[in-house]
């Protein structure tokens, strides 16, 4: 494939990165698996790239190949299938924004996230980015009423592991 | 305030410290080996379609030594196109995948495949059992002294025993494979599989 190609892909994946990085977060339990992941992605996005055609933003198509890759394509390791990793694995805060009852309460909500099935992680990383219904149906390849049936249920259900 | 409202601010802000990949490691990482769940089913089928054929072409050398009837011969020969057509079907399924299609989308055509590959396996199984059942029988009679020497000794406990035989091998060699493949694909689409019912259940 020709270099100028290569070159722009490379450079937009760099710059939209935290993407990538934040769909490994969420379908990944420890550091290996994450790395594992966003390999994977990386390698899925490359090679859909020759047909991206720029008529959706180049953002909008990572999330789409992103979870696709983590929801089907992505085989996962023998090493991300521990979950007792997932306390260790935590990125880097920024010290000056920490709140420790804040703080806590963002851990046990990304545990809880952590529990829900493939599925229902999509839809909470699309709501997550403020994508609207429309696109989270045509991401899910579900209809617009059943995204919103199904996302009321999941937010039901959050509320439930941190509620028992 | 909302949990969920404020996960997503913590979300939405910079203060999580992704790591920072450079141009290089993006560019090592996008040319890697992919080990995606597509690319296993590819290399299983391919052997599968391998031993296929394998099986098909020894088949003659066998006959040399046993000697199979004449429509045995034709239908070992006849597994020729339908093989082709398996193929066919296979890679153009297989072409269907994008990652860039809607999930749903995505799973249904990679089930979609993995059908082709089970269809073709099931002949498989079909054929192997044939030409078991009649493998065995010819190797009998054979040893037996020819088909005319044991028609005229053989008796209902002679039948009744080749018969049961026969039966037994034959399910055990078709378990056997059938075990090996039930394992293999059960393990593989295990996930697919249960994210493909999730989605279908939204549907009703």
């Amino acid at each position: 494939m020709d270099k100028e190609l290569e070159h722009s892909f490379v450079e937009q994946l760099q710059k939209h990165q935290n993407i990538v990085h934040k769909v490994c977060r969420l379908y990944t339990n420890n550091q290996d698996a994450h790395n594992d992941l966003f390999q994977e992605i990386t390698i899925q996005l490359w090679r859909a790239y020759p047909k991206f055609r720029g008529d959706s933003k180049f953002s909008t198509w990572m999330y789409r190949v992103g979870l696709n890759t983590a929801i089907t394509l992505y085989r996962k390791s023998k090493r991300s299938i521990k979950t007792s990793d997932f306390d260790a694995y935590q990125f880097k805060i920024k010290a000056e924004e920490y709140d420790s009852t804040e703080e806590e309460q963002l851990k046990l909500l990304y545990q809880a996230v952590h529990q829900l099935n493939d599925i229902e992680k999509a839809l909470v990383l699309l709501y997550l980015e403020d994508k609207d219904y429309r696109e989270i149906s045509e991401t899910l390849g579900i209809t617009e009423v059943n995204a919103r049936v199904k996302m009321n249920r999941v937010k039901k259900k959050l509320k439930a592991i941190l509620n028992p | 305030m909302d949990e969920l409202e404020l996960l997503k601010k913590d979300w939405q802000s910079n203060r999580t410290g992704y790591p920072k990949l450079s141009y290089d490691e993006i560019y090592k990482m996008s040319h890697a080996k992919s080990s995606s769940i597509v690319k296993w089913i590819f290399y299983i089928s391919l052997i599968e379609f391998a031993i296929g054929l394998i099986l098909v072409l020894l088949n003659p050398k066998i006959e040399g030594q046993i000697e199979f009837p004449r429509w045995v011969e034709i239908m070992s020969y006849a597994t020729f196109p339908v093989i082709g057509v398996f193929i066919y079907f296979f890679y153009k399924n297989y072409k269907n995948i994008t990652a860039t299609d809607n999930i749903r989308k995505l799973i249904k055509s990679i089930l979609k495949t993995r059908r082709t590959v089970k269809y073709y396996v099931l002949f498989n199984l079909v054929m192997a059992g044939i030409f078991s059942c009649v493998g065995l029988y010819i190797g009998y009679v054979t040893s037996e002294g020819g088909v005319e020497q044991f028609s005229a000794n053989a008796h209902f406990a002679e039948y009744a025993t080749l018969g049961v035989v026969i039966v037994i091998v034959t399910a055990g060699i078709v378990a056997l494979f059938y075990g090996i493949y039930y394992l293999l694909y059960g393990i593989l689409l295990k996930r697919l599989n249960r994210n493909y019912k999730e989605l279908k259940k939204l549907e009703v």
